[in-house]
């Protein structure tokens, strides 16, 4: 390790093509923007896009976590804490904590942010929402329901805050996360959950039976989403989809045509057991 | 011819060495590459028996060179033709005079310094340590005791590189080693003293003059020994006062920038 | 550049002669290398992340792209190049850039591989030849993140900043105090630092924003004005130039009597609003919380895991082509794991019992650290929970702890850590 020994070669730059991209970052006039970007509008009207995320075959059973602190809170009369990465439900199947965000929209309807805060609660040293989305300015309601003290850590943004028990603090997402983020309690490492952040605040977050829905997506036109679950194998955790119709690529993204004032079922999405790590 | 040649060849490059040797002792001091200036009360006392000793080894180098020398030079065997060495057990003789000379020098020499080696390493100054100094790869922390002159305590000055020591005064040295050997080395002062890990050992020296001069480490003590570098700062005792009262200032800031706030 | 002569050493030993030709051959295939080594060495060239590139799949077109636009936009490391828009001086940058030499008027140059790249690589990504010695690890710059500064979580820190870590050193590290290299050293080396940082941010986002491609971008990056200066340039310069308004401001420490302020800090510490104890340990030795990772070695430690567990994947319902570039992917990743990653190590809370305060011992840096935590590291921000005089309280506690038992400062028996347990 370190020596170079059997370290990768690295690639090596193209130096003439570097040369000339640096004249052309140097002057300030050699904008080269040909209006690409924001696709035109082509539709009119908003719709609604729902859906139901199914796990196809037999979930394995949840690993237990390790619980080495606070045990007299977290694991109380004999009380274990499993890893809530993969949840299915039981009758139907549904795959649940799947999130589903708009990548792709040429016109966004405008609606209010929503002023009262989202809760995100914590209790017996679990986050209750392992997986949650926000609207970028929505004030979120850190909370702690426990009797001890934690710290709520989101990666990627400015927030890692002391969450005194039973209180709470505010806090705004200022940016969007891309893909969904992680937040943790350093005080107590098992506890894990996921966030997500959109300008746009078309985000859906897959409830226990696995459905979702995105309401108020411009219709008439190609909508692109992007999926995203914890376990995926795909690339950043993109979940892919054997979806054709959809053009459902690996990158777990899909296009979709609304119709105005109508909601469109796309149905049930069958994710196998082999895109969430087996 | 050829072979006389020879010879002469490798008696005169012998001849080179002591007076090369000379030469260079001769000529470093005027080039400025010699001892570095004094500037403690002990190094005098230092520097006059490296002068000593010096001068002695000198003779003695300057004699064997010679001889070594005039035998190559007289015993050549172009010079001499053929002539067979003859076979000699050894003189015991001369074996005890040249074992009882260098003896009763040695002896001499351990005597004549003994009073300059207690000076430097035994007669510690009662004092309460002026700084803690601890080596570590690569840097000299220091630590002032403050106004109560106990060191552990709130009041403690916490520095790094930066030396400062009143001038006349005895100043006793605190010495640590947080990792590995590493040497406490003051050339101007005539100091040098390993830090050993594990180990506190006291160092002291009074300075005669103010002044700013190196603190280096004198052990290779890892990759970055060579920069393992500090400063020492020789100052009034009115400067020195007023240097610590600064830095303990700055120190327990509560605000950015305090002396912008007071000018 | 050993390699010809050891072929050709291989190639005689075979034979039948004399094991002293082998021996003598030996000797030559050791010396080689030596005398090569005198000749020209390589111009230094910055390592791509190559951590990032393997999670992201880059393709080597892909990984070439990247080189080819950060050579653009920042040169290389011998001949660095900036782009107004980072707000970089390039004066001080070249004092700091290259291979050691003294220039025209016998100024040294090439301060930072002089003084800073072997511990710090010439890439900035805390990998250079003697980081694997050290405890912590050296800082990697590349993801932007820094621990010790006076502005917010998760602002960048001021150049000021920089500066005092420079001259400081960072006590309990293996950083060292610069101080006597002197204000233009060092703070040409700030600069570089600086410089390194954004290339290694914008790095980054090259690298991510692939994943952002459609399929029409045929896995190429735009090469516009508008893309590598707008969206990925700005917005990490901009952060660096609003660092040096955004200080912490802080009000003053409030009124109190010191012991009285260092019981109302000890129960804060000890309290469940603060909850310092939780990780400093109820000793305050540290010991609180022993198998947290900080962020740089959480990007390794996580994505070992991940690489894990694509090792246990099932294969068998890809098709061939699929199979074989997931096994192309796990045999490259396992190698820049070994090659271009630190075993993660886990980080310690600090013992606050040993007077060592990495990022500055003043009551302002502690300050700063509980207001704000510390960026990269868990420790979390304390302000907008607790008011400014409880973090002064908590401060002065802190503080008081080296020397708790000196029966000076409201010293308290209860306090050995046997009794307490």
């Amino acid at each position: 390790m370190g020596c170079g020994q059997g370290r990768l070669v690295a690639p090596t730059p193209d130096r003439e093509a570097a040369e000339t991209l640096r004249v052309a970052l140097s002057s300030e006039d050699a904008s080269s923007d040909d209006g690409a970007g924001a696709a035109a509008s082509t539709g009119t009207g908003w719709g609604t896009l729902t859906g139901r995320f199914v796990f196809v075959g037999t979930p394995p059973a949840a690993k237990q976590l390790i619980v080495d602190k606070d045990t007299a809170v977290c694991t109380a009369e004999g009380r274990k804490l499993f890893d809530q990465s993969l949840q299915v439900d039981e009758s139907t199947g549904g795959l649940a904590n799947v999130v589903v965000f708009a990548r792709k929209v040429s016109r966004v309807k405008e609606r209010e942010i929503a002023e009262e805060p989202l809760v995100f609660d914590q209790k017996v040293c679990e986050f209750l929402t392992p997986v949650f989305a926000a609207r970028v300015g929505q004030p979120i309601d850190v909370r702690n329901s426990d009797p001890i003290g934690h710290n709520t850590n989101v990666s990627g943004t400015s927030f890692n805050q002391l969450i005194p028990a039973g209180e709470g603090t505010l806090f705004t997402p200022s940016r969007e996360t891309g893909m969904p983020t992680m937040v943790t309690c350093n005080i107590h490492p098992w506890m894990k959950a996921y966030a997500v952040f959109r300008e746009d605040g078309y985000v859906a977050v897959s409830s226990a039976d696995g459905s979702f829905t995105l309401p108020d997506l411009p219709a008439g036109e190609e909508v692109e989403l992007q999926v995203w679950h914890e376990r995926s194998t795909g690339p950043n955790g993109a979940l892919g989809a054997d979806m054709p119709a959809y053009d459902w690529s690996s990158k777990g993204r899909f296009t979709v045509t609304l119709e105005a004032d109508q909601t469109t079922n796309i149905g049930d999405i069958e994710i196998p057991a082999s895109a969430l790590g087996g | 011819m050829r072979n006389r040649l020879a010879g002469l060849f490798w008696s005169l490059l012998f001849l080179a060495v002591p007076v090369l040797g000379v030469a260079v002792f001769a000529v470093a001091p005027s080039i400025d590459v010699w001892l570095p200036k004094d500037v403690s009360a002990h190094g005098k006392e230092i520097d006059s028996l490296f002068y000593f000793i010096l001068a002695l080894t000198g003779v003695v180098f300057i004699v064997t060179e010679m001889l070594l020398f005039w035998f190559i030079w007289k015993y050549d065997v172009a010079a001499r033709g053929e002539e067979k060495a003859t076979y000699i057990h050894g003189s015991h003789t001369l074996e005890v005079i040249w074992t009882i000379i260098p003896a009763v020098v040695m002896l001499f020499l351990a005597i004549y310094q003994m009073n300059a080696w207690a000076d430097v390493k035994m007669r510690r100054p009662v004092m309460k340590p002026t700084v803690e100094v601890v080596a570590r790869q690569f840097e000299w922390r220091l630590r002032y005791p403050g106004p109560d002159e106990e060191l552990g305590t709130p009041d403690d000055l916490f520095l790094v590189n930066d030396l400062h020591v009143p001038v006349d005064e005895d100043v006793l040295v605190q010495l640590k080693s947080m990792d590995v050997l590493h040497s406490f080395f003051l050339p101007n002062l005539r100091i040098k003293q390993d830090a050993v890990p594990g180990m506190k050992i006291p160092v002291w020296f009074k300075a005669t003059e103010t002044g700013q001069y190196d603190l280096v480490c004198a052990e290779l003590c890892g990759w970055g020994h060579y920069k393992m570098k500090g400063r020492i700062t020789i100052e009034s005792r009115e400067d020195f006062d007023a240097w610590l009262e600064q830095k303990y200032r700055e120190q327990e800031a509560t605000q950015p920038n305090p002396q912008e706030d007071m000018l | 550049m050993n390699l010809p002569s050891a072929t050709a050493c291989k190639n005689n030993q075979p034979t039948t002669t004399a094991p002293r030709l082998s021996l003598a051959c030996l000797g030559v295939c050791c010396l080689l290398p030596i005398l090569a080594g005198c000749g020209q060495t390589p111009a230094a060239t910055f390592r791509p992340n190559m951590v990032e590139s393997a999670k992201q799949r880059l393709q080597p077109e892909q990984e070439q792209q990247v080189a080819t636009i950060l050579e653009a936009m920042f040169g290389t490391p011998d001949n660095p190049v900036v782009l107004p828009e980072t707000g970089l001086d390039i004066a001080k940058l070249r004092l700091a850039a290259g291979p050691v030499h003294s220039d025209i008027v016998g100024r040294k140059n090439g301060l930072f591989r002089e003084h800073c790249s072997h511990c710090h690589g010439v890439t900035g990504d805390g990998m250079g030849p003697t980081a694997a010695f050290l405890n912590p690890y050296p800082r990697d710059y590349r993801p932007g993140w820094f621990k010790f500064k006076s502005t917010e979580r998760a602002d960048k820190p001021t150049h000021a900043d920089l500066v005092t870590i420079l001259n400081n050193g960072i006590y309990g590290t293996s950083m060292p105090s610069f101080e006597l290299l002197g204000e233009t050293k060092v703070d040409a080396l700030v600069e570089y630092v600086k410089y390194l940082s954004m290339r290694g941010e914008a790095e980054l986002s090259l690298m991510r924003y692939y994943f952002e491609l459609d399929d029409e971008d045929e896995g190429k990056l735009p090469e516009t004005r508008d893309f590598l200066i707008e969206e990925i340039l700005l917005p990490v310069a901009e952060r660096w130039q609003e660092a040096e308004d955004a200080v912490i401001e802080v009000p003053e420490m409030p009124e109190v009597d010191l012991t009285e302020s260092i019981a109302m800090g000890k129960e804060l510490f000890y309290g469940n609003k603060a909850n310092c104890v939780k990780c400093h340990g109820v000793t305050a030795l540290g010991d609180g919380q022993a198998n947290d990772y900080d962020d740089w070695n959480k990007v390794v430690k996580q994505w070992s895991a991940e690489l894990q567990s694509a090792h246990e994947t099932s294969t068998s319902d890809m098709t061939s082509e699929e199979r074989s570039e997931h096994r192309a992917w796990l045999a490259k990743s396992d190698r820049v794991l070994a090659g271009d990653a630190l075993d993660p190590r886990t980080i310690q809370p600090r013992n606050l019992r040993q007077a060592i305060y990495r990022g500055g011992r003043r009551p302002l840096d502690l300050y700063y650290r509980i207001h704000a935590g510390i960026n990269g590291a868990p420790m979390p921000a304390a302000a907008g929970t607790l008011s400014p005089d409880e973090i002064w309280h908590i401060v002065n506690y802190i503080r008081s702890l080296p020397y708790e038992f000196d029966g000076e400062l409201g010293a308290d028996r209860s306090m050995v850590a046997r009794d307490r347990l």
